[in-house]
């Protein structure tokens, strides 16, 4: 039996995780306290005053209640649009391969082509969003989508769902495979029906995927940049600003100081968030 | 029968859905073929002219033929590092288990998670004088998606028996031989899952090039396309057809290997 597996194997991987990615996550906490900016020669410790000068603008409370809905509609819509085709896919479909195949091609597409593709479906008069609703009668409902401040933030939810839902289907799907066929077969046997079944067997034994999706999705959609960029910069006024779009923001302004406190607080957020999130949801997965 | 009845129903929903999903390519895919009035459109119609200038206009650009180049040798590399560093930290990490080795998967961990601060990692390659080169991009993504194939690989190696490593030590090899020699092969079901996500990741990232390339000759494709959308945004042909040569070899290597994507993607998520 060997005990001494060699440690020096651990060093290539250390040597660039710690210089790559500790460093300037450890430096910037430093950065985030200090006026580093174009302008100025020197860097200089300041404090906590990125921090209050965050506070105090009204831009920063904007980046933080639209990411957060954005955050969380994505979540909701992701998750249950996602489970239904998924337990949709799970039957015995014909065409079943060529449409996960299909379903799941959005994902391996780069986010800022899609963002270039959503903005030409929104267009307002040449969109192919507008002109179906047109086409259904429902013309009333269609809109200047990316610059409407009402449904810009939808309009780029609804580009993000597009993008993701093959993914958590997936994610589901794997889930579904390892229910015990035995189990569903005997609830059935006991006269439970298709919602019963669902209800009491396939739901809670899908708890691990559910913990997945909904855990990858809230980091990654706190997280989101390229696709806001691309679709309003922000805008209309800064009715769809994120984190990140803010960050850019500062960055291009020359604050970097303050864009690292920006990116700070967005760190503090994730793991404010996502880690509550997990303890929660692993809290009621079922063991097998 | 009723069940079959249902059962169509669910498979006709499933496709409606599927239709949509592919509208949006659909759409761009069309539209590349079209003149430059019509593609200005946006239809979902079938070209009435079928015009291939687009794509020749396209690969007339040294630019974009240069950004291949700069995607493939940035995505290249970076995978060859993360197969190297991951594999062998995966190995021991996995093998030893002890609370050292514990910590430091559990740091990998969080890394998976936490946001990477990007305007302190400028800074960093500028101190370490290798600000706006291929290097500087590279091991940023080395960095960032280490975490992810460390991973992945430390869920394989558990399928690899312990037994091997021992013959191989007891014959006589060194560790170094013994895992590249004997491990390292059997490691390829998820070497390959590991180098198309990565691979995939890579090339269509715009964060990294975006803020650590400065230089306009080594500009990725995905940052071109950034760049031509501002410039070009009149001639939809162009811009259409230089979109779907971008994602076209993503597509195919897509449909060619779903199945390690789809596989290494979900892996880990689901309790088996």
């Amino acid at each position: 039996m060997i005990k001494k597996y060699p440690l020096y194997f651990l060093l290539p991987a250390f040597a660039v995780f710690a210089v790559f990615f500790i460093t300037p996550t450890i430096t910037g906490v430093y950065y985030s306290f200090t006026n580093w900016n174009v302008n100025s020669p020197i860097i200089k410790f300041t404090g906590i005053d990125n921090y209050v000068r965050m506070w105090s603008e009204p831009r920063i409370h904007l980046a933080f209640r639209n990411t957060f809905i954005f955050a969380f509609a994505v979540t909701i819509l992701q998750t249950s649009i996602g489970l239904i085709l998924a337990l949709m896919m799970h039957e015995k479909l014909y065409t079943r391969n060529i449409l996960r195949t299909i379903f799941f091609a959005p994902y391996v597409i780069a986010t800022l082509i899609i963002g270039y593709i959503f903005k030409v479906l929104y267009h307002p008069d040449k969109g192919i969003v507008n002109h179906t609703l047109d086409g259904l009668g429902l013309g009333f409902l269609s809109h200047d989508w990316l610059h409407d401040p009402n449904v810009a933030l939808l309009a780029i939810i609804l580009t993000d769902v597009w993008k993701s839902i093959g993914f958590v289907m997936v994610i589901f799907l794997a889930g579904l495979q390892f229910i015990p066929k035995d189990i569903l077969e005997s609830a059935n046997i006991d006269g439970a029906n298709y919602w019963h079944r669902f209800r009491h067997v396939t739901f809670p034994l899908l708890a691990p995927s559910f913990t997945v999706n909904v855990l990858l999705s809230i980091i990654g959609s706190l997280k989101v940049f390229e696709i806001v960029i691309v679709l309003t910069g922000g805008g209309p006024g800064y009715r769809t600003e994120v984190f990140n779009t803010y960050v850019m923001r500062a960055f291009s302004q020359g604050e970097f100081g303050y864009a690292t406190a920006i990116n700070m607080l967005l760190f503090l957020v994730v793991t404010g968030v996502g880690v509550p999130v997990l303890y929660w949801l692993r809290k009621r997965e079922v063991e097998l | 029968m009723k069940n079959r009845i249902q059962l169509t129903l669910v498979e006709l929903i499933c496709i409606l859905a599927a239709f949509i999903v592919m509208i949006p390519f659909l759409i761009i895919l069309l539209n590349s073929f079209k003149d430059i009035r019509e593609a200005a459109l946006f239809g979902l119609s079938l070209p009435s002219e079928w015009v291939f200038t687009n794509y020749s206009r396209v690969f007339e650009r040294a630019d974009i033929v240069r950004g291949f180049k700069n995607s493939f040798l940035i995505s290249g590399f970076t995978v060859f590092l993360i197969i190297i560093c991951a594999s062998t930290s995966a190995f021991i990490i996995q093998r030893r288990n002890s609370i050292l080795t514990q910590r430091i998967f559990i740091m990998y961990i969080i890394g998976l998670i936490m946001p990477t601060a990007i305007v302190p990692t400028i800074q960093l390659m500028v101190d370490l004088n290798i600000n706006g080169t291929y290097a500087a991009v590279i091991f940023y993504y080395v960095a960032v998606m280490l975490p992810f194939a460390i991973f992945l690989l430390v869920g394989f190696m558990k399928s690899i028996p312990r037994e091997l490593d021992e013959a191989a030590i007891i014959d006589g090899c060194n560790y170094p031989r013994m895992f590249f020699q004997i491990i390292f092969p059997l490691l390829m079901p998820v070497l390959i899952t590991v180098t198309i996500v990565v691979m995939i990741n890579v090339w269509n990232d715009f964060t990294g090039p975006f803020y650590l390339i400065t230089d306009t000759k080594k500009w990725t494709v995905v940052l071109l396309i950034y760049n031509f959308m501002s410039q070009y945004e009149t001639d939809w042909g162009l811009v259409f057809a230089f979109m779907t040569i971008v994602i076209s070899p993503i597509l195919i290597i897509y449909i060619l290997l779903q199945r390690y994507i789809i596989h290494g993607l979900t892996a880990g998520s689901v309790k088996g």
